[in-house]
């Protein structure tokens, strides 16, 4: 089972990618797995890059190329402005940019870090959405942490379920996932198909 | 193997000076470059064709036209016609017209364009450009092969009775090479027809061209034309050349800090480290050229992008010098190498005629 994490998080340490660990234990503690963490922050220049440019560079292709091949996705990050921080945001558009089917049929664990709870709806309002416009199966818990989190009672309470969540959609993903896609230079859709469909009916 | 130039004709601002062409000055500039293009011994000139500011060349076979009537050798070609915008009777019309007037010595690459807003000015929708590729280049294959036409299809009124003139030249019709960057389905068209494929590859790494130009190699034998290594493949290229590299890097850093398309992105050293662009001495432009054919195989035709970012016309001429005199006669003599007899030359209307007189006397 591979688990790969996206993390948002621009402090050393973060308190985005200590989440982002800690959802990562918890799954792996019910089906062992291997995980992988991709910081978005050492990619930054790369991702910009990508926009200017048209194609990933190397790090950020190995990236891409290590979400596609994840059995599950947790991606967090910090709330900025009311919504997921820009840079998980572009991460998110370069990926579906270079390949718009990354991510379909992936279960994803959503989660979220913050200065206060008054942005918790975060996950429900941008980060909910947006993977589900990105194909993706999003795991039915979100998990949110405001400062205050860290040191109360029920923060480990939800990473528990949400990891459930996610342990139990892996597995089940893993026998139920369409074989992936293959890329449209290996499936050529053969010229005089495209011919007849554009002929006029009678 | 020809070797070429291929301009954007766009009018960008001098970084260095702040100083931004006309219009005319900068169509006249074309002009300029495509007659040194022949000076110096280049093979091929192509312009692009653009609907919107900044751009001028709007109506290619008007400046085709007028290079034809100055130059002798030089072979016109366009990067690229739109195939989903323009009315693909008016294309057949243009380039019969071109080709008649310039004895033969014209071509033409099928693009689609990608500014989603020209396509509602001319009538037409993005979201239906492969189709709008597909239906408008086999109603213009038709026009060019049979006198009369009877023709309906999705995008454009029927015809009924209808001949394109003038007919193509000795009844040869121009080629056609198709540009595409990133549609399979378009090296899947040129490959159907028998057409050139052109990957403008000069923004790109090397392993995407690479898989673009196998798909097209391996369908091109699908459909029975040749071999993979028979099919006909075109190649962009992007340069700036002093003798000495250092003066190059010099030079043409401010113009690639702030280029349209890649500007204001990665530094100069990872975009020549990672795409065809580049910066150096000539004979660094060689090497990087040469090594294309280590993933396009022998190819066909490689064209140059030489007038954009703002560079003036004079530069641009004296690239063209270099050009014509230390790159180019090396990179004939290096790709002749170890080249296979059976690897044909880009189809000119030289060659395509006396196929069709072959042709005919084997029917006799």
């Amino acid at each position: 089972m591979k688990l790969v994490v996206v993390s948002a998080g621009l402090g050393v340490p973060s308190s985005t990618r200590l989440l982002g660990d800690r959802l990562a234990a918890a799954s792996a503690a019910r089906t062992p797995a291997d995980v992988q963490v991709i910081e978005v922050r050492d990619l930054a220049v790369e991702i910009a890059h990508t926009f200017t440019n048209g194609f990933p560079g190397r790090a950020l292709s190995e990236a891409f190329d290590t979400v596609a091949g994840a059995d599950g996705l947790i991606a967090v990050t910090p709330v900025f402005s009311a919504s997921y921080s820009g840079l998980f945001k572009s991460f998110f558009d370069a990926l579906s940019g270079t390949d718009e089917d990354a991510l379909a049929g992936k279960p994803v664990l959503i989660a979220a870090t913050g200065g206060s709870a008054r942005h918790s709806l975060v996950l429900d309002h941008a980060l909910r959405p947006l993977f589900s416009h990105l194909k993706a199966v999003v795991v039915p818990t979100g998990v949110y942490a405001a400062s205050e989190d860290w040191g109360a009672e029920g923060l480990d309470g939800r990473i528990e379920r949400a990891a459930g969540e996610l342990a139990a959609l892996t597995a089940g993903a893993a026998t139920a996932r369409p074989r992936p896609r293959r890329d449209s230079f290996e499936e050529v859709t053969p010229f005089e198909e495209r011919l007849a469909a554009l002929r006029p009916a009678g | 193997m020809q070797f070429g130039i291929f301009s954007v004709g766009d009018v960008t601002p001098d970084p260095t000076t702040g100083r931004t062409p006309t219009e005319r000055e900068r169509i006249k500039a074309m002009v300029a470059i495509a007659l040194k293009a022949e000076e110096v011994g280049l093979d091929v000139f192509a312009t692009g064709e653009h609907h919107n500011p900044p751009f001028v060349p709007s109506s290619p076979t008007t400046m085709l036209g007028y290079i034809a009537a100055r130059t002798e050798r030089l072979v016109l070609s366009t990067s690229t016609t739109l195939i989903t915008t323009n009315d693909p009777v008016k294309i057949a019309e243009d380039f019969a017209m071109l080709q008649h007037l310039a004895d033969g010595r014209v071509d033409l690459m099928m693009g689609r364009g990608n500014t989603g807003p020209v396509y509602p000015w001319f009538g037409q929708d993005i979201r239906q450009g492969i189709n709008l590729a597909i239906e408008n280049y086999a109603l213009l294959h038709r026009l060019w092969r049979e006198d009369v036409v009877d023709w309906e299809g999705k995008f454009r009124t029927p015809l009924q009775g209808f001949t394109s003139t003038p007919r193509p030249l000795d009844g040869v019709p121009p080629f056609v090479w198709h540009g595409s960057i990133r549609s399979p389905e378009i090296a899947e068209q040129a490959a159907y027809y028998g057409d050139g494929f052109f990957h403008n590859n000069i923004f790109w790494p090397a392993d995407h061209t690479k898989r673009m130009i196998e798909l097209y190699r391996t369908r091109y034998a699908h459909y029975g034309h040749g071999t993979p290594e028979q099919a006909i493949v075109g190649l962009g290229g992007q340069v700036f050349m002093r003798r000495n590299s250092q003066d190059a890097v010099r030079e043409f850093r401010p113009y690639f800090d702030v280029a349209p398309v890649y500007g204001h992105g990665p530094s100069l050293e990872e975009f020549t480290a990672q795409t065809p662009l580049t910066v150096g001495s000539p004979q660094q432009v060689v090497e990087k050229t040469l090594s294309f054919r280590e993933y396009a195989g022998d190819y066909q035709r490689q064209l140059f992008l030489m007038d954009h970012a703002g560079l003036p016309l004079k530069t641009v001429l004296e690239q063209l010098d270099l050009l014509g005199e230390e790159v180019v006669p090396v990179l004939r003599a290096e790709f002749a190498k170890n080249r296979p007899a059976e690897v044909p030359d880009a189809p000119t209307h030289g060659s395509l005629s006396a196929g069709a007189k072959a042709e005919e006397g084997a029917q006799a």
